[in-house]
């Protein structure tokens, strides 16, 4: 018990922005999973951070119902880009979700009245560890269901071959933007969960280095299965934590160079189901191999 | 064989004029076809006559530069694919094109998109969904049994031989239930015995009220299995008809093999 006290003590923070980064994972992941690469989460979490601190700011509104609402403004926000971002080709679609997350920064602080400008904005309220692990175990439930149902399917095909897909009678367009929206919601709520640890935000916390993480993170966790995003948030933001512990000097590279070793040697990430299923052929052929050499013996 | 073709009546899939133009180079120009229904139809001709593009035009992966194709009353050339698989037409790829990652019964599952009667709402949320989804899985496994791959439905696809792939990508373009199932080269890298396994599928799905269109190579299964055909080059009609009369052809024969007088002087030569 003592050991756990002392975890939490020096490791509850990573653990709590573990979770939190663990939304814009799998926010990333939504779309990802429907061969979609886009940085826009960051432009989610934006509306969400900035609805839900003013929602509970000003208008005293309860946490969870200003959760809910960035939820929502991310929902709203995700229709309008994925309307007019998904006539774009793949690469022109990172590009242009990229150039997104610039603007979103300079819109935060332009318009000081809804975001506090330069100056930021404190957030009165704190999200509580167990609201927080109900919200993610919720969210994370909600992958759970999508993966195994019909939207789960049609989304593979779309990502693997959208035009096979869309012979089959899937509309890859249609696919891509319940991605989306999929994306925004949650991307919203994890804004919102960033807003309520943090205490304070101001528009460089929904910038670059969010995007850097949650596309890191997926890519590290795998983007192939949503348990990916939640390994892929952990292990990223625990990485520079653990290395300043053990080995200060490389701290701040350890998260690139990280990224590069999986991207080299684990290029669909640490879950890969599709690596499960080429072992287990594996396996099968070699029993049926070994068999066949040992008839003769016997 | 002519006459039977007249009693199953009208045509399923007609085009008039079609043309395919990729900058100035025509891949298909101008070409008529009708394919009977209920029939098994072949679409033959040399490599690089515009087979798989025909294929492509009428699934609405490519849209026609010139002309119209019919589809039981129905104009597609302006169509996305989904729409048109959604009136009936399914296919197969020359090159198989299974999805990556899945096993073999997910593929064909996810051939039976459009039969899974329940919104992806309510596939999302119910229980009552839950039931439609084992129907679906249960249609699934019959149609690999059908192409003799049941045992293999959990294995990744990836994982199989090419015939092995070629037959699951069948069951996937069934799965839909099409009306019209369009085969593009689906005996390649088949031996004979496969081949004629697969013959011998299409025939029983066109006595089920199939109608099949398919891309072969293989003369010998072209005269067996196919009731009529239509043979192209360098995008344009040579002939149609009764598989044997096109096949004996002369125009064909050039086609196929080079001009009359240089398969007579290799004659000679022997």
């Amino acid at each position: 018990m003592q050991t756990l006290l002392d975890f939490w003590a020096g490791y509850g923070s990573t653990v709590v922005f573990a979770m939190v980064n663990s939304f814009f994972a799998l926010s990333a992941y939504a779309v990802l999973s429907t061969g979609v690469l886009s940085f826009a989460t960051v432009a989610f979490a934006a509306v969400g951070g900035f609805l839900a601190a003013q929602m509970v700011g000003k208008f005293g509104m309860p946490l969870p119902a200003a959760v809910a609402l960035a939820g929502l403004g991310g929902g709203l926000a995700s229709a309008l880009v994925a309307a007019a971002f998904l006539k774009l080709e793949s690469h022109w679609m990172a590009l242009a979700s990229l150039a997104l997350v610039l603007i979103t920064r300079v819109v935060a602080l332009n318009a000081p009245a809804l975001t506090g400008g330069v100056n930021g904005l404190v957030v009165p309220q704190r999200i509580s560890f167990l609201q927080l692990l109900v919200l993610l175990a919720v969210v994370a439930l909600v992958f759970h269901r999508l993966s195994r149902s019909w939207y789960g399917l049609a989304a593979r095909a779309v990502r693997e071959d959208p035009a096979v897909a869309s012979t089959m009678g899937v509309s890859p367009y249609r696919i891509q933007f319940t991605a989306f929206l999929i994306s925004g919601v949650v991307g919203g709520i994890g804004g919102a969960a960033l807003a309520f640890t943090l205490q304070f935000i101001s528009p460089e916390t929904y910038f670059i280095g969010l995007a850097f993480t949650m596309i890191a993170s997926t890519v590290l966790g795998g983007s192939f299965h949503w348990v990916g995003s939640l390994i892929g948030a952990a292990v990223f933001t625990a990485l520079p934590v653990t290395m300043q512990a053990i080995v200060p000097q490389i701290e701040d590279v350890a998260k690139g160079v990280a990224l590069l070793l999986i991207m080299i040697f684990l290029p669909r990430g640490l879950i890969d189901p599709r690596a499960w299923g080429l072992r287990r052929a594996a396996r099968a052929r070699q029993v049926a191999g070994g068999a066949t050499q040992a008839e003769p013996h016997g | 064989m002519v006459d039977r073709t007249l009693e199953k009546g009208a045509p399923l899939l007609e085009t008039r004029g079609v043309a395919k133009r990729f900058g100035g180079v025509a891949a298909v120009d101008g070409l008529d076809m009708s394919v009977t229904q209920g029939s098994v139809h072949g679409l033959i001709g040399p490599n690089g006559a515009g087979k798989t593009t025909m294929i492509n035009l009428i699934t609405g992966l490519f849209h026609p530069s010139e002309g119209a194709i019919r589809f039981a009353g129905a104009e597609l050339s302006a169509r996305p694919p989904h729409e048109i698989a959604a009136l009936g037409i399914s296919r197969t790829y020359q090159n198989v094109r299974l999805f990556s990652g899945m096993t073999a019964l997910e593929q064909v599952m996810t051939g039976c998109w459009l039969k899974r009667g329940v919104s992806l709402w309510s596939s999302f949320l119910g229980p009552a969904a839950r039931a439609r989804w084992r129907e679906t899985r249960a249609q699934a496994m019959a149609l690999l049994e059908r192409v003799g791959m049941a045992d293999r439905a959990d294995e990744l696809a990836e994982t199989l031989s090419y015939g092995e792939q070629r037959r699951i990508e069948i069951a996937r373009a069934l799965g839909s239930a099409p009306r019209l199932l369009l085969l593009d080269e689906p005996t390649a890298g088949m031996n004979h015995a496969e081949a004629h396994a697969v013959g011998r599928l299409v025939h029983e799905l066109r006595d089920g009220g199939l109608t099949v269109l398919m891309v072969e190579h293989n003369m010998g299964l072209v005269t067996e299995f196919c009731d009529s055909c239509t043979v192209m080059n360098f995008g344009r009609l040579l002939a149609r008809g009764e598989p044997r009369a096109c096949i004996a052809d002369p125009a064909v024969q050039e086609a196929y093999f080079g001009r009359k007088n240089d398969a007579d002087r290799i004659k000679s030569l022997r």
